[in-house]
């Protein structure tokens, strides 16, 4: 059987922090993507889920989170994010209240975390507001997209392993 | 939730539900001289922006209001309008938008009672912190405030801002396979919700009692969610077009919140107030088990909420339940309006109190003027009320961390809206003293 993977672009409507939201709308109109069967990849668009985060995605194998992020690091820096380095205290915090960070810490310690489960970030401009991304963060998106898109590819069409699903 | 839409409209100022709250403390002489709770709050922008608005367009906005409690600004706000135009939308409607609130009462009050609220009784500072030695309680409360949004999405489509409600009633009615489902999964729930009010009555609460006036809704046979007067402790009993004669908004200097207060009073609103003034509305199970866990209602402890409010998670399960059981596909899931001049009055029962709604509506269905009273503007003044006496009762001259924390504490057991800001409360003491 093959691997389900689950996507989730997570934002708000203000300037860099809808990145997440941007990535996951290009990657449902990925060809390459949309050329799976339905449902081996499931792309969602959540708008600051708190500690509900893992709840969207409980029947996948692979979940990759999408989130704009604030470390201090240049605006445009692409990061990710593995299950290990959650476990870093240093982890850059993410843009919301019970941020994707906050979650997926509170699923580790319910033992709800998946081993495959990535972080994919864009550190973001705090100074941009209005409905359009900034410069910085618009010059990565296509290459961002497009590492993700292969990745969760990797993942669709990897054969089930042993391993838990999220719960 | 699974956003498809684009929303053009730009509020940056909704960004500071995120935002910090700040308490100010005034000490002169081992004494509070002055305190000042300073909370901003994102609803007044949505009063301004649904002017010239459709009244089609005015359910869809008001879910944008708050993302934990968008089914309470739908419900007041298709009750206002459907009044002023005399529509009646039946009782499948009815019993659907009581099912739909049950969902957000649970969603709601189970993120409360874990998140915020039973963390401080238990001595940690997060639920993460908490979850490592309280897993069990942690999951039961996640699958409580999941089993709430499945009945949002149920009949709203997504469980955050969700989009079914319309005027008249929903746009699209579940399929019954989708109700026996999801009703099969709230008649599992309920064992945990049960267990959930014992396990809050068994926290070690503080013991303070106050006196205040409570305010709900207060219907002839059920307990309040949808519809109802206007009652207190203290003899008021009006009907939601008399609201604006017994309570009234005033800006605060030190805030840009409003601060609503009831004949010149601070008062309060929330799951307390509900249950203090509607345990005869209980259903005979949930009377039976409010009187086994050892606390009387009406209680004047503020620290009985958090079990009030695992009590209404029991409420709405079984409010949910009842009414699914009974479900029937509709051959329509609305009724059509015709719109008409006028004011129209709306007011139910948000999870955290009384949320007020009021239309002034043209003759073409255009909102002239709108005015949202919610709960939190409600409470402001008794939180602020609260803390006084609360933080007089722990002695001011405790470090600024004690005060902080009690403070918190006080705040976050109200549940205000902007629950989030409220975890980063910015504590100011200002020491004077006699020269």
């Amino acid at each position: 059987m093959l691997d389900r993977v689950h996507i989730v672009g997570v934002g708000s409507p203000f300037g860099d922090d809808r990145l997440g939201w941007v990535a996951a709308e290009t990657l449902q109109r990925s060809s390459a993507v949309n050329a799976l069967e339905p449902g081996r990849i499931v792309i969602s668009i959540l708008d600051r889920p708190g500690a509900m985060l893992l709840a969207h995605c409980r029947d996948a194998d692979h979940v990759i989170v999408m989130d704009a992020v604030r470390s201090g690091a240049v605006p445009g820096t692409r990061h990710r994010l593995s299950v290990s380095d959650l476990a870093d205290s240093r982890l850059p915090a993410t843009s919301h209240g019970f941020g994707v960070a906050a979650a997926l810490e509170l699923a580790r310690v319910l033992g709800n975390l998946p081993d495959r489960l990535l972080l994919y970030g864009i550190e973001m401009d705090a100074s941009c507001s209005g409905c359009a991304l900034s410069d910085a963060v618009a010059g990565v998106m296509p290459v961002f997209v497009r590492e993700i898109e292969k990745e969760a590819l990797a993942f669709a069409n990897s054969v089930q392993s042993s391993r838990s699903k999220v719960s | 939730m699974t956003e498809k839409r684009q929303i053009p409209i730009q509020v940056p100022v909704l960004a500071r539900v995120e935002g910090e709250g700040t308490l100010e403390l005034h000490v002169r002489d081992g004494a509070i001289e002055d305190l000042r709770l300073r909370i901003f709050e994102p609803p007044r922008m949505f009063e301004k922006l649904l002017e010239g608005r459709d009244y089609t367009e005015v359910a869809d906005m008001v879910a944008r209001i708050c993302g934990i409690c968008p089914v309470a600004y739908q419900m007041s706000a298709v009750q206002a309008i459907e009044s002023l135009f005399g529509a009646e939308p039946g009782p499948w409607v009815r019993d659907m938008r009581r099912v739909f609130y049950c969902g957000e009462w649970i969603q709601s009050h189970s993120l409360h009672i874990h998140m915020l609220a039973a963390p401080d009784f238990l001595g940690y500072t997060s639920i993460t912190e908490m979850a490592r030695e309280h897993a069990d309680e942690v999951r039961r409360g996640l699958r409580l405030q999941a089993l709430g949004n499945e009945i949002i999405r149920l009949l709203g489509a997504r469980s955050v801002h969700p989009v079914g409600a319309r005027i008249g009633g929903f746009h699209h009615a579940p399929a019954r396979a989708q109700v026996d489902a999801l009703r099969e999964k709230l008649q599992a729930a309920l064992p945990e919700a049960e267990a959930l009010v014992r396990w809050t009555a068994a926290l070690n609460l503080p013991t303070e009692e106050q006196e205040f006036t409570a305010v709900s809704l207060r219907h002839p046979r059920e307990y309040p969610m949808n519809e109802g007067r206007m009652v207190s402790n203290r003899g008021l009993d009006i009907s939601a077009d008399r609201f604006e004669s017994r309570f009234v908004e005033h800006q605060e200097a030190h805030s840009t919140a409003l601060h609503c207060l009831h004949d010149g009073k601070p008062y309060l609103v929330g799951p307390l107030a509900r249950l203090n003034l509607n345990l005869d509305r209980l259903p005979a199970p949930v009377r039976n088990l409010a009187d086994s866990v050892g606390i009387k209602f009406p209680s004047r402890n503020m620290y009985h909420s958090i079990v009030a409010r695992a009590i209404e998670i029991v409420v709405a399960i079984r409010e949910a339940i009842r009414l699914l059981e009974a479900y029937a596909e509709p051959s329509a899931p609305h009724v059509s309006v015709t719109p008409r001049a006028g004011t129209g009055y709306g007011c139910t029962e948000a999870p955290r109190g009384l949320l007020w709604h009021r239309y002034d509506i043209d003759a073409a269905g255009a909102v002239i003027k709108a005015r949202i009273v919610p709960p939190t503007s409600q409470n402001q003044a008794r939180i602020e009320e609260d803390l006084r006496t609360s933080l007089r009762s722990l002695g001011v001259r405790q470090g600024e961390a004690a005060l902080r924390r009690r403070g918190e504490m006080v705040i976050r057991n109200y549940d205000p809206c902007i629950s989030c800001a409220t975890h980063f409360l910015d504590l100011r003491v200002h020491e004077l003293t006699h020269a």
